[in-house]
């Protein structure tokens, strides 16, 4: 459960103040499917940024699973975000000099997971995206489907409870952009929560709420 | 993260980027070789140095004529003026000293030692029996001469094995005369083949008794009084004791130098070891430009993975690890750069000892470890800024396309 109180994130620009959020309040309950829309700049990626912990916000407070994490350190941060949180990026992100299994096997790395049980993890984490023939390709050997399909099992591999997508499908055709959101949606069948960051409504429109947002602050919420 | 993922990662960088990692491994490499060899080469001289005058013998004190005020000059090229000439009453008058075992007077000259038809110039050393045991000889035939009064003397010689084989060639040189100016020597003894000691080579020499020597150069004066102390503890005792027992027998006047082979190789030890640190030194500072590569090498490398820096920490990457990563990264370049420096070194090394086979080459331990451990010191060191800036990146700018 996500819980945002009186969100704000301001950015000096040139000695002008950007206010990217102005006092956001937002409650995400667990296993919701939520998308954010809204025109460039109205600061949705900055909204995800901060559920993501990636970023801090100047004021507010937010609670992450009944636990209050504004506070915490940038360590503490880290390994929350390591434990709740997949992100899956428009421009993907993969590391070019890994192969796609690497990429996959990164989160668990940086958590120390024991190689042996990493192993059956991956193999699972493969076969569930279709990414078994692809394994040993680096990035450049893999389609635009193929690299976010990597990023998405890359994002589940920790087990997290939300996953967060700043325009998933921006960077691919339609088919493979349909593709790649049902596969984001199993998470959501499973029980997880997502929430996608989108420009197109088509795909803002599957979600089971979604969130408008304009000069940063969240003018619709729709959960019909 | 495991140590094995780290090393693995870091891995992945180099081998991602081989020419940098290849730059870097030969900057390194050329560091710790440089620091290697040169360090071999200084310990090779010391070592061949303190070799050549432990050839001298043990405990040895040498006595010249002539005041010297350089204390620790090589005898031999040592230049004194000779107010009063040092002579046989002079070393006999030595036996008062109780710090003293033995003492050979020397007299050298340049002699044509003749028989029949051959004829061969050689140094003529006029000596006494303690001679041999003071340098520590040895015959490969025969016997040294004789013991007995060094005012007296018989007509034998001892010869050393070129002098035998020039001479005599194939046919036995025992028992045989030699003439040597208007003398005749019946040769007793052959030297076994030393090499070079006190600035001669045994092999070239001959020895005759001392008296034989002064009436052959025609001189009382002794070139040198060779002493052996009784121990170690007693070379100071000895050398006070000379000094005293010759300035009374020469009026109170101070005439004579004395020299220690302790004293004479302290001091080449001492210089040899300042010069070879020094020129270690010297290299050592192409490790640190092999570091300054690394630092500049580090920075780029942080500006161009500013994005998979920011994917780490998205991915839930402490500070710590990424600082970690980044010095896996540079401890496996100085490892590297080591482990090739050493090999690199080490041929070098061979190489000169085939080319130099009586130097024995060796780099010294310290520099063995020191050279790689310096590799080591400078990769963090020159890490620690790039490292820092890269666990300090902001994700959300590192990730964005701005
Ligand atoms: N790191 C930053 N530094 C300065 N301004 C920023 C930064 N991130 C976002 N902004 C500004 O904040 C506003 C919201 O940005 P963003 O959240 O990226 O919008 P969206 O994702 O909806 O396009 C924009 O005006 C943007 O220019
Ligand atoms: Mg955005």
């Amino acid at each position: 459960m996500i819980r945002l109180t009186g969100i704000a994130r301001t950015f000096l620009v040139g000695g002008e103040e950007v206010h990217a959020l102005r006092t956001v309040d937002l409650e995400i309950a667990h296993g919701e499917y939520l998308s954010i829309m809204g025109p460039s700049g109205s600061g949705k990626s900055t909204l995800l940024n901060i559920i993501g912990l990636l970023d801090r916000p100047d004021a507010g407070s937010y609670e992450l699973d009944r636990k209050n994490v504004t506070a915490l350190s940038d360590d503490e941060l880290a390994r929350v975000r390591r434990e709740k949180i997949g992100f899956v990026f428009q421009f993907f992100h993969l590391v070019p000099r890994l192969t796609a299994v690497q990429n996959i096997e990164l989160p668990m790395i940086l958590a120390g997971i024991d190689p042996a049980e990493r192993k059956p993890r991956l193999a699972r984490l493969l076969a569930e995206y279709g990414l078994e023939e692809r394994a040993g390709h680096r990035p450049d050997q893999l389609s635009g489907g193929q690299c976010q399909r990597v990023a998405i099992a890359r994002a589940m591999s920790m087990g997290p409870t939300v996953i967060l997508a700043d325009e998933p499908t921006g960077n691919l055709d339609r088919h493979t952009g349909q593709e790649v959101l049902s596969v984001l949606e199993r998470v959501h069948q499973n029980g997880g929560t997502l929430v996608i960051v989108t420009h197109d409504p088509e795909i803002g429109a599957r979600a089971t709420r979604r969130l408008r947002m304009l000069d940063g602050a969240v003018v619709g919420d729709d959960s019909g | 993260m495991r140590l094995a993922d780290l090393l693995n990662f870091a891995w992945q960088v180099l081998r991602g980027s081989v020419s940098r990692t290849l730059l870097i491994l030969l900057a390194m490499g050329i560091g710790v070789a440089a620091v290697v060899m040169v360090t071999a080469l200084g310990e090779g001289a010391r070592l061949y140095v303190a070799s050549q005058f432990g050839a001298l013998g043990t405990n040895l004190i040498i006595v010249l004529p002539g005041r010297s005020e350089t204390s620790g000059a090589m005898p031999g090229v040592l230049i004194g003026k000779t107010p009063r000439s040092l002579t046989l009453e002079d070393a006999l008058a030595l036996k008062r000293s109780h710090a003293i075992r033995r003492f050979a007077p020397l007299i050298i000259g340049a002699g044509d030692v003749r028989t029949g038809a051959r004829s061969r110039e050689t140094p003529v050393l006029g000596s006494t029996s303690e001679l041999m045991d003071i340098r520590s000889m040895e015959l490969a035939q025969g016997v040294f001469l004789p013991p007995g009064d060094p005012r007296h003397s018989q007509p034998v010689c001892v010869i050393g094995s070129k002098v035998a084989s020039e001479l005599f060639g194939s046919r036995p040189a025992l028992g045989e005369w030699v003439r040597i100016g208007d003398r005749r020597f019946r040769v007793i003894g052959i030297l076994a083949p030393q090499g070079q000691s006190l600035g001669f080579n045994t092999n070239e020499i001959v020895i005759v008794p001392l008296a034989a020597a002064q009436a052959l150069f025609n001189t009382e004066s002794l070139f040198r009084i060779l002493i052996e102390a009784k121990s170690r503890e007693q070379i100071v005792a000895a050398q006070a004791d000379v000094e005293e027992i010759v300035r009374l027998r020469h009026e109170g006047e101070r005439d004579i130098t004395v020299i220690t082979q302790d004293a004479v190789l302290a001091t080449f030890d001492r210089i040899l070891r300042a010069l070879t640190l020094t020129v270690a030194s010297i290299a050592a500072i192409s490790l640190a430009v092999a570091g300054i590569l690394i630092m500049n090498v580090m920075l780029i490398a942080v500006t161009q993975r500013r994005r998979e820096i920011g994917l780490l920490k998205a991915l839930g990457a402490t500070g710590a690890q990424i600082r970690l990563a980044f010095f896996t990264e540079a401890m496996l370049l100085a490892l590297g750069g080591a482990a090739a420096g050493l090999v690199v070194g080490e041929l070098g090394r061979s190489i000169a000892v085939q080319l130099f086979p009586a130097i024995p080459f060796q780099a010294p331990w310290w520099a063995l470890v020191a050279a790689p451990a310096t590799a080591m010191l400078t990769a963090v060191l020159f890490t620690l800024a790039p490292a820092r800036r890269a666990a300090r990146l902001d994700p959300v700018q590192a990730l964005s396309r701005r």
